[in-house]
């Protein structure tokens, strides 16, 4: 079940109302709902992966009060690694087992050895990245003393499978969640409002940008070897704007859905394509999975290689994005994209500015020559980067920049439907220009109570504007998102 | 040596590596209210602090604090 789809309108209608109107005054009963709706959410999908999610769930829900209990660090170390060998064990087999398996023997057929490999038939099982993170974090944190293990097994197996989350992130920790899940929550009219202004931003992002501009960019990149290198860059600038906006409209439907419930779940997006170096970008990127990695990756490396200075930092950098990197799946392609990305950092830890904050003077309506460039720069980073991400095979990212950077990046770029890719192109302009006027606030749609007549009804008339592109230039065919195959 | 030398002397390399005269530390200052207290300076704190005291920590105990309480009773415990 995806948001933008109507058994997940129908479902969610009955879930507010049984929420809000009939379990309101039961916490117990409340959070018991979460779970079975959250569920009904997932095994609308495939059932038969409920038994993995509980399974998962129970394991680690006793894993969490055995920890706590014991003080013999021994056994604590045997409890947590029995949890990492479950979570990380069914990660490694459902999304790496093939990739892994085929590797090895592509690395020795390199060397004239050839052997007989049995992939197999996997489906990997939706949200599996997501919540597996979830848990393992748990674990770490109880083991570290971070967090108390919950006794109630409704708000831990709640935690875990939380529907606005579970298919996509954001990767809430349990420090956030879990309390949210232990207290009454009360219905606020302002929350309310504004859950259902980010839902709205968040499916004109999906429906109107991203569906749109992947048309564009999947006619480009499966044709990347005849097109001239202009309408490679045209590739790859719409794909960036695809994979930011389906992630980011995805995210900020599951953060404005929690809103209606309650709740306040992790930011997972904070305007990245505003960041004026990649460190900044990654802070606003991804937010959750950023967090994780720096906590539980990037944090103990950097510790085990602190007497190596700079040397050691940079290598846990790399090391931190070349997982980064392979947590979005089983291809060469994200290796590599998440080394380069580590890649991108040596210079601003070689100057020290790696994890210097960017003093941000008063929000202006232009941004300074300096930022310009910087935010510029960084974008063209990211973007030609992004190729690699979206390529089929490191072959075929290698074919792409050969191309892109020939003598006919100055040619007129080959289009199918000039009219149309014009018009995506204006409307993700217009989309990041909504963003940067509304930088400082958690997402485009958020405003301040209006002061005026005036500003009351340009807000109305920009919200019927939104629905008016809805309705007119919605891409209403496709049923995924990009990140639910990670 | 005492905690309250030893945080004195923890104080005075914050600020050195920060680089803000103001920070003042208690036992119950966490990363959120420093500045520029972040998951990487906080190794180059590390570091500084292992050398000045001429102790060596390990993963788990500079994970596990929670506050600078925490972080001066490690030193204590070692000094």
């Amino acid at each position: 079940m995806i948001f933008n789809s109507t058994p997940f309108v129908v479902f969610f209608t009955v879930f507010f109302i049984l929420y809000w109107g009939v379990f309101k005054k039961n916490l117990t009963l409340q959070n018991l709902l979460v779970l079975a709706g959250s569920y009904v959410f997932y095994g609308w999908w495939d059932w038969r992966f409920l038994f993995l999610l509980i399974g998962s769930s129970f394991l680690n829900y006793y894993l969490g009060i055995f920890i706590a209990q014991t003080q013999n660090e021994r056994h604590r170390k045997i409890l947590v690694g029995i949890g990492l060998l479950q979570g990380l064990g069914g990660l490694i087999f459902f999304k790496y087992y093939n990739f892994f398996v085929t590797s090895f023997a592509d690395a020795l057929a390199a060397i004239n050895v050839h052997i007989n490999v049995h992939t197999l038939q996997l489906i990997l099982p939706l949200g599996i990245s997501f919540y597996t993170f979830r848990t393992i974090s748990y674990l770490l944190d109880v083991d570290k003393n971070k967090i108390k293990p919950t006794k109630d097994w409704v708000v831990f197996f709640s935690y875990v499978c939380f529907f606005p989350g579970l298919i996509s992130g954001p990767i809430d920790k349990a420090q956030l969640l879990i309390p949210q899940l232990e207290k009454k929550r009360v219905f606020d009219k302002a929350q309310f409002t504004d859950g259902l202004s980010q839902i709205l931003w968040g499916f004109f992002k999906k429906i109107v940008i991203a569906d749109n501009c992947a048309t564009v960019a999947n006619q480009i990149f499966d044709n990347s070897s005849t097109l001239p290198a202009s309408s490679l860059v045209l590739g790859a600038l719409f794909y960036t704007f695809q994979l930011y906006t389906d992630f980011s409209g995805y995210s900020d439907m599951a953060v404005g859905i929690a809103r209606l419930l309650g709740f306040k779940i992790t930011k997972n997006f904070n305007f990245p394509f505003f960041a004026q170096n990649i460190a900044e970008y990654w802070r606003r990127w991804h937010m959750s999975l950023t967090a994780w990695l720096t906590e539980y990756v990037f944090t103990p490396l950097s510790i085990k290689f602190r007497d190596y200075g700079k040397t050691g930092l940079a290598l846990a950098i790399i090391i931190n994005f070349t997982i980064c990197g392979i947590w979005h799946g089983a291809n060469w392609t994200y290796v590599l994209f998440g080394f380069l990305h580590g890649l991108y950092f040596i210079p601003l830890i070689i100057k020290g500015t790696m994890n210097k904050k960017i003093k941000k003077g008063p929000k202006t309506l232009l941004p300074s020559f300096t930022e310009f460039r910087n935010i510029l720069a960084t974008f063209i980073l990211v973007m030609l980067t992004n190729i690699v991400f979206r390529a089929d095979s490191v072959s075929h990212a290698a074919g792409y920049f050969r191309h892109i950077f020939s003598l006919s990046l100055f040619s007129a770029p080959v289009l199918t439907n000039l009219l149309s890719t014009i018009t995506i192109l204006v409307l993700a302009l217009f989309t990041l220009f909504t963003e940067w006027m509304q930088r400082d606030k958690d997402h485009a749609l958020q405003f301040a109570p209006a002061t005026s007549n005036v500003t009351y009804y340009l807000r109305v008339s920009f919200i019927c504007f939104l629905l008016w592109a809805i309705v007119l230039w919605g891409a209403f065919g496709n049923k995924t998102f990009i990140y639910f195959q990670f | 040596m005492n905690r309250a030398d030893i945080l004195q002397q923890v104080n005075a390399i914050f600020i050195d590596i920060l680089d803000n005269e103001a920070i003042v530390l208690k036992d119950e200052t966490t990363a959120g209210d420093v500045e520029d207290w972040d998951s990487l300076t906080h190794i180059q704190l590390v570091v500084s602090i292992e050398k000045h005291f001429k102790c060596r920590f390990s993963s788990k105990e500079i994970q596990s604090w929670n506050n600078v309480g925490e972080m001066v009773d490690c030193i204590a415990g070692k000094v």
